[in-house]
Protein backbone atom coordinates (compact mmCIF):
# COMPACT_ATOMS: atom_id res chain seq x y z
CA UNK A 1 0.00 0.00 0.00
CA UNK A 2 3.09 2.59 1.39
CA UNK A 3 4.89 1.69 -2.33
CA UNK A 4 2.72 4.66 -3.56
CA UNK A 5 5.38 6.95 -1.76
CA UNK A 6 8.33 5.31 -2.92
CA UNK A 7 9.80 6.61 -6.16
CA UNK A 8 12.46 5.77 -8.59
CA UNK A 9 15.56 7.77 -7.97
CA UNK A 10 17.99 8.86 -10.42
CA UNK A 11 21.66 9.10 -10.10
CA UNK A 12 24.50 11.46 -10.97
CA UNK A 13 27.95 11.59 -10.99
CA UNK A 14 30.82 12.68 -8.88
CA UNK A 15 34.00 12.40 -9.92
CA UNK A 16 36.40 12.67 -6.97
CA UNK A 17 40.15 14.04 -6.45
CA UNK A 18 42.71 12.26 -5.39
CA UNK A 19 41.35 8.95 -5.58
CA UNK A 20 40.82 9.03 -8.99
CA UNK A 21 37.70 7.91 -9.46
CA UNK A 22 33.95 8.49 -10.31
CA UNK A 23 31.06 7.58 -8.13
CA UNK A 24 27.02 7.23 -8.54
CA UNK A 25 24.47 9.43 -6.28
CA UNK A 26 20.89 8.91 -6.00
CA UNK A 27 18.89 11.81 -5.88
CA UNK A 28 18.52 12.59 -2.03
CA UNK A 29 22.01 11.11 -0.95
CA UNK A 30 24.47 13.06 0.81
CA UNK A 31 27.74 12.77 -0.81
CA UNK A 32 29.66 11.43 2.20
CA UNK A 33 27.19 8.83 2.31
CA UNK A 34 27.79 7.54 -1.14
CA UNK A 35 31.63 7.38 -1.02
CA UNK A 36 31.62 5.32 2.19
CA UNK A 37 28.95 3.31 0.77
CA UNK A 38 31.14 2.70 -2.26
CA UNK A 39 34.06 1.79 0.04
CA UNK A 40 36.33 5.12 -0.30
CA UNK A 41 38.72 6.26 2.85
CA UNK A 42 36.95 9.60 3.11
CA UNK A 43 38.01 11.64 6.31
CA UNK A 44 35.06 11.43 8.45
CA UNK A 45 33.52 11.87 12.20
CA UNK A 46 30.32 13.44 13.09
CA UNK A 47 28.56 12.99 9.67
CA UNK A 48 26.26 15.32 11.01
CA UNK A 49 28.22 18.74 9.92
CA UNK A 50 29.44 19.70 12.69
CA UNK A 51 33.12 18.84 12.90
CA UNK A 52 34.20 19.76 9.19
CA UNK A 53 36.39 16.47 9.11
CA UNK A 54 34.38 15.73 5.84
CA UNK A 55 35.58 18.80 3.97
CA UNK A 56 36.11 19.41 0.10
CA UNK A 57 36.88 21.60 -2.50
CA UNK A 58 33.99 22.16 -4.76
CA UNK A 59 35.82 22.20 -8.45
CA UNK A 60 32.72 22.11 -10.52
CA UNK A 61 29.15 21.44 -10.61
CA UNK A 62 26.46 22.57 -7.96
CA UNK A 63 25.51 21.04 -4.85
CA UNK A 64 22.60 21.58 -2.36
CA UNK A 65 23.91 22.11 1.47
CA UNK A 66 21.51 20.55 3.77
CA UNK A 67 23.26 22.86 6.57
CA UNK A 68 24.54 26.19 6.86
CA UNK A 69 28.63 25.74 6.21
CA UNK A 70 28.89 28.92 8.04
CA UNK A 71 29.49 27.75 12.23
CA UNK A 72 32.16 25.00 10.81
CA UNK A 73 34.08 26.61 7.47
CA UNK A 74 35.32 30.22 7.86
CA UNK A 75 33.97 33.01 5.10
CA UNK A 76 37.58 32.84 3.19
CA UNK A 77 36.91 28.63 3.23
CA UNK A 78 33.07 29.36 1.89
CA UNK A 79 34.83 31.65 -0.74
CA UNK A 80 37.50 29.17 -2.26
CA UNK A 81 34.39 26.49 -2.66
CA UNK A 82 34.62 24.14 0.19
CA UNK A 83 31.93 22.47 1.27
CA UNK A 84 31.23 19.67 3.82
CA UNK A 85 30.40 16.30 1.89
CA UNK A 86 28.16 14.66 4.88
CA UNK A 87 25.77 17.61 4.36
CA UNK A 88 25.93 17.64 0.55
CA UNK A 89 23.18 16.80 -1.54
CA UNK A 90 23.60 17.08 -5.58
CA UNK A 91 22.46 19.63 -7.85
CA UNK A 92 24.55 18.01 -11.00
CA UNK A 93 27.08 16.02 -11.61
CA UNK A 94 30.06 17.52 -9.67
CA UNK A 95 33.84 17.65 -9.60
CA UNK A 96 35.11 17.74 -6.05
CA UNK A 97 39.03 17.79 -4.29
CA UNK A 98 38.76 15.73 -1.21
CA UNK A 99 41.02 17.36 1.59
CA UNK A 100 43.16 14.74 3.27
CA UNK A 101 43.66 14.22 6.65
CA UNK A 102 47.50 15.29 6.63
CA UNK A 103 45.99 18.66 5.47
CA UNK A 104 43.96 19.65 8.06
CA UNK A 105 45.13 21.95 10.83
CA UNK B 1 2.09 -6.08 4.16
CA UNK B 2 5.23 -5.90 5.99
CA UNK B 3 6.45 -2.28 4.59
CA UNK B 4 2.84 -1.24 6.18
CA UNK B 5 3.35 -2.49 9.33
CA UNK B 6 6.77 -1.44 9.94
CA UNK B 7 5.94 1.98 8.91
CA UNK B 8 2.39 2.54 10.72
CA UNK B 9 4.19 1.12 13.87
CA UNK B 10 5.55 4.65 14.14
CA UNK B 11 2.00 6.39 14.50
CA UNK B 12 1.40 6.22 17.76
CA UNK B 13 2.63 9.56 18.92
CA UNK B 14 0.43 11.33 15.79
CA UNK B 15 -3.02 9.44 16.64
CA UNK B 16 -2.38 9.83 20.65
CA UNK B 17 -2.13 14.17 19.91
CA UNK B 18 -4.65 13.71 17.93
CA UNK B 19 -6.74 12.17 20.32
CA UNK B 20 -5.79 13.92 22.90
CA UNK B 21 -6.96 17.15 20.84
CA UNK B 22 -10.50 15.60 20.62
CA UNK B 23 -10.39 15.35 24.02
CA UNK B 24 -9.25 18.94 25.00
CA UNK B 25 -11.61 20.21 22.53
CA UNK B 26 -14.49 17.92 24.07
CA UNK B 27 -14.31 19.39 27.94
CA UNK B 28 -15.53 18.25 30.40
CA UNK B 29 -13.48 15.08 31.75
CA UNK B 30 -12.38 14.71 28.57
CA UNK B 31 -9.64 16.85 28.78
CA UNK B 32 -8.01 14.49 31.01
CA UNK B 33 -7.67 11.88 28.28
CA UNK B 34 -4.01 13.01 27.06
CA UNK B 35 -2.82 12.54 31.03
CA UNK B 36 -4.92 9.24 30.71
CA UNK B 37 -3.11 8.09 27.36
CA UNK B 38 0.93 9.12 29.06
CA UNK B 39 -0.66 6.67 31.37
CA UNK B 40 -1.55 3.79 29.64
CA UNK B 41 1.51 4.08 27.77
CA UNK B 42 3.86 4.26 30.84
CA UNK B 43 2.05 1.08 31.66
CA UNK B 44 2.43 -0.89 28.16
CA UNK B 45 6.11 -0.12 28.31
CA UNK B 46 6.63 -1.72 31.85
CA UNK B 47 4.71 -4.53 30.63
CA UNK B 48 6.99 -4.76 27.44
CA UNK B 49 10.17 -4.30 28.59
CA UNK B 50 11.48 -6.94 28.44
CA UNK B 51 11.20 -7.69 24.26
CA UNK B 52 13.95 -6.32 22.60
CA UNK B 53 13.41 -6.37 18.28
CA UNK B 54 15.93 -5.63 16.29
CA UNK B 55 15.26 -3.16 13.17
CA UNK B 56 13.23 -4.56 10.35
CA UNK B 57 15.30 -5.53 7.71
CA UNK B 58 14.48 -7.21 4.27
CA UNK B 59 16.50 -9.99 3.20
CA UNK B 60 18.76 -7.89 0.32
CA UNK B 61 18.98 -5.45 3.67
CA UNK B 62 16.97 -2.78 2.89
CA UNK B 63 14.95 -0.67 5.38
CA UNK B 64 11.01 -1.18 5.08
CA UNK B 65 10.45 2.03 5.87
CA UNK B 66 9.32 4.75 3.33
CA UNK B 67 11.17 7.75 3.69
CA UNK B 68 8.55 9.64 1.32
CA UNK B 69 6.01 8.52 4.68
CA UNK B 70 7.62 8.96 7.25
CA UNK B 71 8.84 12.43 6.14
CA UNK B 72 5.00 13.66 5.18
CA UNK B 73 4.26 12.20 9.15
CA UNK B 74 6.95 13.84 10.79
CA UNK B 75 6.27 17.92 8.62
CA UNK B 76 2.52 16.77 9.94
CA UNK B 77 3.34 17.25 12.84
CA UNK B 78 3.87 20.58 13.07
CA UNK B 79 0.15 21.21 12.05
CA UNK B 80 -0.53 18.66 14.84
CA UNK B 81 1.26 20.33 17.63
CA UNK B 82 0.09 24.05 16.16
CA UNK B 83 -3.59 22.64 16.85
CA UNK B 84 -3.16 21.36 20.38
CA UNK B 85 -2.01 24.63 21.19
CA UNK B 86 -5.10 26.40 19.72
CA UNK B 87 -7.41 23.47 20.95
CA UNK B 88 -5.68 24.59 24.77
CA UNK B 89 -6.23 28.35 23.96
CA UNK B 90 -9.80 27.61 22.98
CA UNK B 91 -10.42 25.97 26.77
CA UNK B 92 -8.31 28.79 28.00
CA UNK B 93 -10.24 31.60 26.50
CA UNK B 94 -13.78 29.62 27.53
CA UNK B 95 -12.95 29.67 30.96
CA UNK B 96 -11.61 33.54 31.54
CA UNK B 97 -14.73 34.77 29.68
CA UNK B 98 -17.33 32.76 31.85
CA UNK B 99 -15.03 31.55 34.42
CA UNK B 100 -16.35 28.24 35.49
CA UNK B 101 -19.62 28.34 34.45
CA UNK B 102 -18.33 26.79 31.12
CA UNK B 103 -15.13 24.93 31.94
CA UNK B 104 -14.24 23.76 35.54
CA UNK B 105 -10.99 24.33 36.66
CA UNK B 106 -9.78 20.90 37.17
CA UNK B 107 -10.87 20.05 33.59
CA UNK B 108 -8.81 23.12 32.93
CA UNK B 109 -5.96 22.28 34.37
CA UNK B 110 -6.52 18.34 32.79
CA UNK B 111 -6.33 20.10 29.54
CA UNK B 112 -2.98 22.13 30.46
CA UNK B 113 -1.14 18.82 31.69
CA UNK B 114 -2.31 17.05 28.91
CA UNK B 115 -1.24 19.71 26.02
CA UNK B 116 2.11 19.92 28.20
CA UNK B 117 2.61 15.75 27.67
CA UNK B 118 1.57 15.51 24.23
CA UNK B 119 3.57 19.06 23.48
CA UNK B 120 6.97 17.53 25.09
CA UNK B 121 6.54 15.05 22.53
CA UNK B 122 7.39 17.27 19.79
CA UNK B 123 11.22 16.69 20.62
CA UNK B 124 11.26 13.62 18.93
CA UNK B 125 10.23 14.92 15.71
CA UNK B 126 12.68 17.88 16.18
CA UNK B 127 15.26 15.88 16.79
CA UNK B 128 14.71 13.18 13.53
CA UNK B 129 14.25 15.96 11.76
CA UNK B 130 17.71 18.22 12.95
CA UNK B 131 19.36 15.48 11.35
CA UNK B 132 18.38 15.27 7.71
CA UNK B 133 17.05 17.79 4.78
CA UNK B 134 17.52 21.59 5.34
CA UNK B 135 13.50 21.78 4.98
CA UNK B 136 13.47 19.39 8.11
CA UNK B 137 15.87 21.52 9.83
CA UNK B 138 13.50 24.70 9.59
CA UNK B 139 10.59 22.47 10.56
CA UNK B 140 12.45 20.83 13.46
CA UNK B 141 12.93 24.60 14.65
CA UNK B 142 9.46 25.65 14.40
CA UNK B 143 8.46 22.73 16.17
CA UNK B 144 10.53 23.12 19.02
CA UNK B 145 9.82 26.91 19.00
CA UNK B 146 6.24 25.96 19.70
CA UNK B 147 7.84 24.53 23.45
CA UNK B 148 10.26 27.78 23.26
CA UNK B 149 13.34 25.81 22.55
CA UNK B 150 14.42 26.47 18.86
CA UNK B 151 17.86 26.84 19.67
CA UNK B 152 17.31 23.19 20.26
CA UNK B 153 18.29 21.98 16.76
CA UNK B 154 21.63 24.01 16.34
CA UNK B 155 23.09 23.05 20.02
CA UNK B 156 22.19 19.26 19.23
CA UNK B 157 24.16 19.19 15.87
CA UNK B 158 26.63 21.68 16.47
CA UNK B 159 27.13 20.89 19.88
CA UNK B 160 25.86 17.54 21.70
CA UNK B 161 27.10 15.47 18.44
CA UNK B 162 30.31 17.03 18.62
CA UNK B 163 30.98 17.41 22.08
CA UNK B 164 29.53 13.95 23.68
CA UNK B 165 30.58 12.41 26.89
CA UNK B 166 32.41 15.17 27.38
CA UNK B 167 32.00 18.51 29.85
CA UNK B 168 31.83 20.88 27.19
CA UNK B 169 28.33 18.66 26.40
CA UNK B 170 25.93 20.81 28.07
CA UNK B 171 23.04 17.51 27.47
CA UNK B 172 25.66 14.87 29.03
CA UNK B 173 24.63 14.61 32.22
CA UNK B 174 27.63 13.72 34.87
CA UNK B 175 27.90 11.29 37.24
CA UNK B 176 25.98 12.25 40.55
CA UNK B 177 23.62 14.99 39.02
CA UNK B 178 20.10 14.35 39.16
CA UNK B 179 17.33 14.77 36.18
CA UNK B 180 15.65 18.11 38.14
CA UNK B 181 19.40 19.76 38.08
CA UNK B 182 20.06 18.23 34.46
CA UNK B 183 17.14 19.72 33.21
CA UNK B 184 18.38 23.48 33.79
CA UNK B 185 21.32 23.16 33.15
CA UNK B 186 20.83 21.88 29.56
CA UNK B 187 18.35 23.84 28.53
CA UNK B 188 20.23 26.95 29.45
CA UNK B 189 23.47 25.10 28.78
CA UNK B 190 22.75 24.65 25.05
CA UNK B 191 20.54 27.82 24.64
CA UNK B 192 23.94 29.34 25.99
CA UNK B 193 26.11 27.90 23.10
CA UNK B 194 23.42 28.56 20.02
CA UNK B 195 24.09 32.38 22.38
CA UNK B 196 27.97 32.16 21.73
CA UNK B 197 27.68 30.21 17.75
CA UNK B 198 25.51 33.61 17.08
CA UNK B 199 27.82 35.79 18.53
CA UNK B 200 30.81 34.44 17.14
CA UNK B 201 29.30 34.65 13.44
CA UNK B 202 28.27 37.84 13.86
CA UNK B 203 32.18 39.09 15.07
CA UNK B 204 33.37 37.41 12.03
CA UNK B 205 31.33 39.33 10.18
CA UNK B 206 31.89 42.31 11.27
CA UNK B 207 27.85 42.55 12.29
CA UNK B 208 26.08 43.70 15.37
CA UNK B 209 24.83 40.79 17.59
CA UNK B 210 21.30 42.19 16.96
CA UNK B 211 21.25 40.79 12.82
CA UNK B 212 18.70 39.80 11.00
CA UNK B 213 20.95 36.45 10.47
CA UNK B 214 21.03 35.50 14.13
CA UNK B 215 19.34 32.28 14.59
CA UNK B 216 19.33 32.20 18.43
CA UNK B 217 17.26 35.64 18.48
CA UNK B 218 14.78 34.16 15.43
CA UNK B 219 14.49 31.06 17.19
CA UNK B 220 12.96 32.89 20.02
CA UNK B 221 11.01 35.07 17.83
CA UNK B 222 9.12 31.70 16.57
CA UNK B 223 7.82 31.11 19.92
CA UNK B 224 5.87 34.61 20.10
CA UNK B 225 2.87 33.34 17.82
CA UNK B 226 2.84 30.98 20.80
CA UNK B 227 2.98 33.55 24.04
CA UNK B 228 0.42 35.96 21.92
CA UNK B 229 -1.99 33.34 21.87
CA UNK B 230 -1.90 32.53 24.97
CA UNK B 231 -1.77 35.92 26.22
CA UNK B 232 -5.09 36.46 24.25
CA UNK B 233 -6.88 33.68 25.59
CA UNK B 234 -6.44 34.11 29.07
CA UNK B 235 -4.03 36.90 29.67
CA UNK B 236 -2.19 35.84 33.15
CA UNK B 237 -4.13 32.54 33.28
CA UNK B 238 -2.53 32.33 29.68
CA UNK B 239 1.06 33.30 30.98
CA UNK B 240 0.65 30.57 33.72
CA UNK B 241 -0.57 27.85 31.35
CA UNK B 242 1.62 27.81 28.50
CA UNK B 243 4.67 28.68 31.23
CA UNK B 244 3.45 24.85 32.55
CA UNK B 245 3.30 23.33 28.80
CA UNK B 246 7.05 24.68 28.51
CA UNK B 247 8.21 24.11 31.92
CA UNK B 248 7.11 20.55 31.20
CA UNK B 249 7.69 19.59 27.88
CA UNK B 250 11.22 20.92 28.27
CA UNK B 251 11.38 18.79 31.13
CA UNK B 252 10.48 15.95 29.09
CA UNK B 253 13.18 17.02 26.25
CA UNK B 254 16.07 17.34 29.14
CA UNK B 255 14.85 13.86 30.74
CA UNK B 256 15.42 12.29 27.41
CA UNK B 257 18.79 13.58 27.23
CA UNK B 258 19.37 12.88 30.68
CA UNK B 259 18.75 9.25 30.07
CA UNK B 260 20.45 8.73 26.84
CA UNK B 261 23.72 9.58 28.16
CA UNK B 262 23.85 9.90 31.58
CA UNK B 263 27.59 9.46 33.65
CA UNK B 264 29.40 8.13 30.24
CA UNK B 265 32.56 9.69 29.61
CA UNK B 266 34.50 10.62 26.35
CA UNK B 267 38.41 11.54 25.96
CA UNK B 268 38.60 15.18 24.06
CA UNK B 269 39.13 14.48 21.10
CA UNK B 270 38.18 11.25 20.84
CA UNK B 271 36.06 9.70 18.27
CA UNK B 272 31.96 9.02 19.43
CA UNK B 273 31.17 5.26 19.55
CA UNK B 274 28.46 3.02 20.54
CA UNK B 275 29.76 3.11 24.02
CA UNK B 276 29.10 6.66 24.95
CA UNK B 277 25.69 6.63 24.43
CA UNK B 278 22.74 4.48 26.64
CA UNK B 279 20.14 2.22 24.48
CA UNK B 280 16.79 2.23 25.94
CA UNK B 281 14.88 -0.25 22.71
CA UNK B 282 12.31 -2.02 24.06
CA UNK B 283 9.21 -2.96 21.70
CA UNK B 284 7.02 0.34 23.25
CA UNK B 285 9.73 2.61 23.42
CA UNK B 286 11.20 1.72 20.08
CA UNK B 287 7.93 2.81 18.18
CA UNK B 288 6.61 4.92 20.48
CA UNK B 289 9.57 7.66 20.56
CA UNK B 290 10.30 6.57 16.89
CA UNK B 291 13.45 4.75 17.54
CA UNK B 292 14.73 7.30 19.61
CA UNK B 293 16.00 5.26 22.10
CA UNK B 294 18.47 3.87 19.68
CA UNK B 295 21.16 6.26 20.77
CA UNK B 296 24.21 4.21 20.26
CA UNK B 297 23.69 3.64 16.77
CA UNK B 298 22.65 7.36 16.03
CA UNK B 299 25.32 9.37 17.46
CA UNK B 300 27.98 7.13 15.21
CA UNK B 301 25.25 7.24 12.42
CA UNK B 302 24.00 10.53 12.69
CA UNK B 303 22.99 10.75 9.26
CA UNK B 304 20.38 7.64 9.76
CA UNK B 305 17.05 7.94 8.99
CA UNK B 306 15.10 6.37 12.33
CA UNK B 307 13.77 3.51 10.85
CA UNK B 308 17.16 2.05 9.56
CA UNK B 309 18.51 2.36 13.02
CA UNK B 310 19.62 -0.85 14.81
CA UNK B 311 20.90 -2.99 17.69
CA UNK B 312 24.53 -2.56 18.15
CA UNK B 313 25.43 -4.37 21.80
CA UNK B 314 26.26 -1.33 22.85
CA UNK B 315 25.78 -0.45 26.36
CA UNK B 316 21.84 -0.77 27.61
CA UNK B 317 19.43 -0.22 30.50
CA UNK B 318 17.08 -2.76 29.68
CA UNK B 319 14.06 -0.74 30.08
CA UNK B 320 12.06 1.86 27.99
CA UNK B 321 11.90 5.19 28.27
CA UNK B 322 8.61 5.64 30.40
CA UNK B 323 9.81 3.42 32.72
CA UNK B 324 13.32 4.72 33.18
CA UNK B 325 11.71 7.98 33.65
CA UNK B 326 9.33 7.11 36.06
CA UNK B 327 13.01 6.29 38.30
CA UNK B 328 14.56 9.50 36.96
CA UNK B 329 11.59 11.27 39.19
CA UNK B 330 13.14 10.27 42.28
CA UNK B 331 16.99 10.54 42.55
CA UNK B 332 17.97 7.96 45.22
CA UNK B 333 15.86 5.48 43.12
CA UNK B 334 17.68 6.51 40.07
CA UNK B 335 21.02 6.41 40.94
CA UNK B 336 20.79 3.02 43.11
CA UNK B 337 19.26 1.40 39.45
CA UNK B 338 22.20 3.17 37.34
CA UNK B 339 25.50 2.74 38.99
CA UNK B 340 24.41 -1.53 38.74
CA UNK B 341 25.23 -0.37 35.14
CA UNK B 342 28.05 2.39 35.32
CA UNK B 343 29.99 -0.79 36.90
CA UNK B 344 29.08 -2.57 34.00
CA UNK B 345 30.19 0.11 31.54
CA UNK B 346 33.24 0.87 33.63
CA UNK B 347 34.09 -3.37 33.91
CA UNK B 348 33.29 -3.60 30.01
CA UNK B 349 33.26 -1.02 27.64
CA UNK B 350 35.14 2.21 29.11
CA UNK B 351 38.94 2.19 28.04
CA UNK B 352 41.76 3.35 30.84
CA UNK B 353 41.61 6.75 30.24
CA UNK B 354 37.81 6.80 30.40
CA UNK B 355 38.25 4.74 33.83
CA UNK B 356 40.81 7.16 35.03
CA UNK B 357 38.17 10.20 34.61
CA UNK B 358 35.56 7.85 36.03
CA UNK B 359 37.91 7.01 39.23
CA UNK B 360 38.30 10.97 39.59
CA UNK B 361 34.63 11.90 39.18
CA UNK B 362 34.16 9.48 42.04
CA UNK B 363 36.65 10.93 44.20
CA UNK B 364 35.30 14.30 43.37
CA UNK B 365 32.13 13.10 44.56
CA UNK B 366 30.11 15.06 47.07
CA UNK B 367 28.38 13.23 48.73
CA UNK B 368 30.26 10.30 47.92
CA UNK B 369 29.19 7.76 45.41
CA UNK B 370 29.94 3.72 45.85
CA UNK B 371 31.38 2.35 42.89
CA UNK B 372 32.81 -0.43 41.64
CA UNK B 373 36.56 1.48 40.69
Amino acid sequence: MLNVFKKVVPTQIAKLEPFGVEIAIEKGERLLSAALRQGLDWPHRCKVGSCGTCKAVLISGEIKSQLDFAYVLTDKEIDEGYILACQSMLKSDISVRVVQRKEMK
Amino acid sequence: MRTFAVNARYLIVPIMSLLTIGGILLGGSYTWLGVALFGVCTVIDIGTRNIHRRADFASDGTSYGVKRFQYGVMYMMLPVFIALQLALAWQIRKYSVSASEAVALSNLFGAILSAALWAGLGIIYGHELSHNRREGFFVSRLIMALSGASHFTYAHVYNHHLDLGHENDPATAPRGRNVYAHAWHSHMGQSHYSFDMESGKAKRRQKSFMNFDNRWIIGYLFSLPTLVLFIWAGGLWGVAAILIIWGISNFLLEALNFMGHYGLIREEGKPVEHRHSWDNDNIFTSWFFIEIGRQCDHHVRGETYFWELDDVKGPNYGVGYFELFLYTLIPPLFRKFVQVHLDHWDQNYATEAEKKIAKEIYLNANPKIQSAL
